[in-house]
């Protein structure tokens, strides 16, 4: 069964029409990438998807019920989570709090109960705190945990987007060019560390440029192109796709 | 539904010990070093042994107007310094305070301890009702709003003379526990201490949880606290809130503690004031703004001896600050002590 | 003419007049914004300085045009020096740090005025008498033809200055893109320094202008300088035209409130309208609408 169903989905800008009446499925617990040249509006869906967008027409699905236009914090409870191209750190916090922000859902929240600091709050963040420090240990930044953002360099910061987006336990992860900018070691580890996310059960969407990452980890690709779909299928359908090599991979 | 276990993922983990993470890395010195432990230690040692040095009544009366300042800076400083929401009308739910202690005793002859937590519940739904329109808007904008908002209380106050006396201001009866009145500098002096520890401690505490951390990510990158689920609308209404009910009380506070009040309190001039002080003394902490509070409720009684001379240097010397110390006092120096340090 | 339709024009005129008057202190706030991305609290100062330099120099026995022409060159002067020393120092600090730094500026110049000049409220003469004018049964003070005149004048200056002069299209493009601009080889602290130079002149103008209706003051930067920006947050802050008619529209809405619903409250009128638009349309009249790139 599908976790994530996109029916005729579209937006404009202005008069500029990001994504056309789009259609697809996720299913449960696979890798599914979304490939397609600059412009193509593989970010905008994520946009959309998260609920930073309202879609001008079209629903998205998630376990049959419409998320569309519903906002990223109630999205984020239905088991949503995601990261940014453009980093989005909060770089007044440390590493480790960055990671916090993303356990927010799970930790008790009351006011009252965090004004007066009670001992359930200290002993939550205890709990919460020895997670996130695993977290950071799996995307490879246990030496950092308690440093500044603002101090690390771009390729941790990059790890941290995943381990914030991870504190939140989601069960659709949407990553966006988490390879960007990254050597090819790095982009390794970061391989691995979506490989293990994807094993513990979670259904991962990836939008990515390097093509060897893609065509290695994915179960299913879509190929977007101008807003619309070009191609869909496994990562070998998609490889041998005329239309897809001539309108994508040929270019490059 | 997958269940998610970080404690799964990892095949070097077990090659790490955690605890030394967890809490057993301070040592003594990093704790008395610790805002939590330290700074208040700190805060309460000053706070007990100021009254030795305080010779008459004119000094106990600068001493108090520094804590009831200290309190709506502190509060202020959640909303500015951590969620870096600014307001340029704080002094208008300072007044509010003020005025509803005023006028539940003086003219319906209420119990001043009831008046002011009626004030502030008054001062907390008011400010609830125009956080969410308000907190929509951003930078300059929501400086506009807020801005707006307590010049509107204040020309209220000033117009409205059958309720509050008018420009003139009004008398405020003296509070009374026990058919005891309170009254005079050294019994003031503790009932704000009290209630300025209260005020740093509660700050504390919700900079150090699950609601501060999300105040100061919506401050760092909003769309990611956003989607990491916060609600931020929600939080920035919050913490106004939060800040004006502070401000309220501490209104309340400097109205029974003078037996006097007047529309200057709303003054655009008067929010202006919380607002430097807040950066004058760092954004973004807490002993910063009570630092901030002293240091310019201070500094127009000692340049009173130059006269007319004080405004002028008032505004040189917040300029100067501004410049030379954009982060304010307290960051600039711990900055610098915590530098000192490492290299010794 | 019937009496209610004079009470009408009657409003109309002193909100127009008060309304040229914060559309030049607008226009003051929407330089500087643009250029540099600063609020500059200190912009009453300019109006109170103009006005104030005028009354000092006319009280020297100097002419009126060389008094104007004098209390315009030194709250130049004095803008100039405000962003040499206290804004390009710090021209990256954060929002609320330079806010703080143009308020610190504002009450220094206050500060300064109270004590070379005085805390006494001034008259300034008016340019050509006071002798009222009649038009449709109403009347208007030569005055406010002056304030009418001269602030059209102006507009139209800066309308030509900003599209057809080198200089001004530098100052336009180095607010649309301060690298891009920097790049293309515009000079951007002097971008900088010419609007500080260019929104004291506006100040100055309106103080001058004003002079003769309220009277002058050190204090009368205070109100003009919020009315100011809030007209300019009704427009849309950055955006000229806006300011403008942020400027006219506030000064109308004053005047009608005043005279139709509580002239205790005049003042209030401008922030309880700028309230409302906020709240209906979050960024000012013709504010520009952009999504957030994510």
């Amino acid at each position: 069964m599908s976790l994530l169903r996109v029916e005729n989905l579209s937006i404009q800008f202005g008069g500029v029409q990001a994504i056309q009446e789009l259609d697809f499925e996720i299913s449960e617990g696979t890798i599914h990438s979304i490939i397609g040249p600059n412009g193509a509006g593989k970010t905008t869906l994520f946009n959309l998807i998260t609920g930073l967008y309202r879609p001008s027409a079209g629903a998205i699905y998630l376990d049959d019920a419409q998320i569309a236009g519903k906002r990223p914090h109630d999205l984020a409870r239905m088991g949503l989570s995601r990261t940014f191209q453009n980093l989005r750190i909060m770089m007044n916090m440390t590493a480790i709090e960055n990671v916090m922000v993303g356990r927010h859902l799970h930790l008790n929240r009351n006011l009252l109960a965090c004004m007066l600091r009670l001992p359930m709050i200290t002993r939550a963040d205890k709990a919460a705190r020895k997670r996130c420090i695993e977290l950071m240990d799996l995307v490879g930044l246990g030496g950092a945990i308690d440093a500044d953002a603002s101090a690390l360099p771009y390729g941790a910061l990059k790890r941290l987007e995943i381990a914030r987006a991870l504190a939140s336990e989601p069960r659709l992860l949407l990553l966006d060019e988490p390879a960007a900018g990254l050597n090819a070691r790095e982009t390794k580890e970061i391989d691995d560390v979506i490989a293990t996310v994807a094993r513990a059960g979670v259904t991962v969407v990836l939008v990515e440029h390097d093509m060897k990452l893609v065509m290695g980890i994915s179960d299913h690709i879509l190929v977007l192109d101008h807003g619309r779909k070009l191609a869909e299928g496994t990562p070998d359908a998609v490889r041998n796709n005329p239309a897809v090599v001539a309108a994508y991979l040929g270019q490059v | 539904m997958a269940d998610i276990r970080p404690s799964g993922y990892s095949k070097h983990r077990k090659k790490q010990t955690y605890t030394r993470r967890l809490g057993t890395r301070a040592t003594p010195m990093q704790v008395l070093m610790s805002e939590r432990i330290g700074g208040m230690g700190a805060l309460i040692v000053i706070i007990a042994a100021l009254p030795l040095l305080l010779a008459n009544n004119y000094q106990y009366d600068v001493a108090i107007t520094i804590g009831i300042n200290a309190i709506v800076v502190v509060g202020l400083n959640l909303l500015i310094g951590y969620a870096g929401q600014i307001s340029l009308g704080h002094a208008g739910f300072f007044a509010l305070g003020a005025y509803a202690s005023a006028i539940l005793t003086a003219r319906y002859g209420l119990h001043g301890a009831l008046a002011m937590p009626l004030g502030a519940l008054g001062v907390g739904l008011l400010a609830y009702i125009i956080a969410r329109p308000i907190l929509r808007l951003s930078g300059h904008y929501l400086a506009m709003a807020t801005l707006g908002v307590g010049v509107i209380i204040n020309i209220v106050i000033s117009r409205e003379a059958w309720l509050t006396g008018g420009p003139d201001g009004m008398y405020v009866p003296p509070l009374e526990v026990w058919g005891v009145e309170l009254y005079g500098g050294p019994i003031w002096y503790w009932i704000v201490a009290a209630f300025l520890v209260l005020a740093v401690w509660i700050s504390l505490n919700i900079i150090d949880s699950p609601v501060g951390r999300a105040l100061r990510g919506l401050h760092g990158a909003e769309v990611a606290a956003e989607v990491a689920g916060v609600d931020t609308t929600r939080y920035k209404v919050m913490v106004f809130v939060i800040s004006a009910v502070m401000a309220s009380v501490a209104g309340s506070l400097a109205a029974h503690f003078s037996e006097f009040v007047t529309p200057e309190k709303a003054s655009f001039f008067h929010s202006i004031l919380f607002v430097t002080m807040v950066v004058f003394g760092g954004m973004a902490s807490t002993f910063g703004a009570v630092v901030g509070a002293a240091v310019l409720t201070l500094l127009p009684q000692l340049l009173a001896d130059f006269a007319s001379y004080e405004h002028m240097i008032l505004g040189l010397i917040m300029m100067a600050v501004m410049i030379f110390m954009p982060r304010g006092l307290v960051p600039t120096l711990t900055g610098l002590a915590r530098r000192r340090g490492a290299r010794r | 003419m019937p009496p209610a339709f004079v009470e009408l024009l009657q409003f109309l005129f002193s909100g127009i007049t008060s309304g040229a008057i914060y559309a030049l202190v607008a226009l003051g706030f929407a330089l500087i914004y643009n250029a540099s991305h600063v609020i500059n609290f200190a912009q009453g100062e300019f109006v109170m300085l103009g006005g104030m330099i005028t009354w000092l120099l006319l009280s020297h026995g100097i002419d009126l045009p060389l008094a104007i022409a004098g209390a315009v060159a030194a709250t130049v002067v004095v803008g100039l020096a405000l962003e040499k020393l206290a804004i390009e120092p710090v021209r990256d600090a954060n929002v609320v740090t330079l806010i703080i730094i143009t308020i610190g500026a504002g009450i220094f110049l206050r500060g300064l005025t109270s004590v070379t000049l005085g805390k006494d409220l001034h008259a300034v003469p008016a340019f050509s008498g006071n002798e009222p004018l009649e038009l449709l049964g109403a009347t208007i003070m030569p005055q406010s033809l002056w304030i009418l005149g001269v602030t059209a004048a102006v507009v139209l200056a800066l309308h030509l200055f900003f599209h057809f002069t080198i200089l001004g299209k530098a100052i336009l493009a180095t607010s649309h893109n301060r690298l891009a601009a920097r790049l293309m080889g515009v000079n951007v602290n002097f971008v900088l320094l010419l609007s500080f130079g260019l929104s004291a002149l506006l100040g100055a103008v309106a103080g001058i202008l004003i002079a003769p209706i309220t009277a002058t003051h050190f204090e009368v930067g205070i109100m003009l300088g919020l009315k100011g920006f809030a007209a300019a947050i009704l427009g849309g802050l950055g955006s000229g035209l806006g300011a403008i008619v942020g400027g006219l529209l506030l000064g109308l809405i004053e005047s009608l409130g005043a005279g139709y619903i509580s002239s205790d409250y005049k003042d209030a009128m401008a922030f309880v309208v700028i309230l409302g638009v906020l709240f209906l349309m979050p960024q000012g009249l013709f504010g520009k609408r952009g999504t957030e790139r994510v």
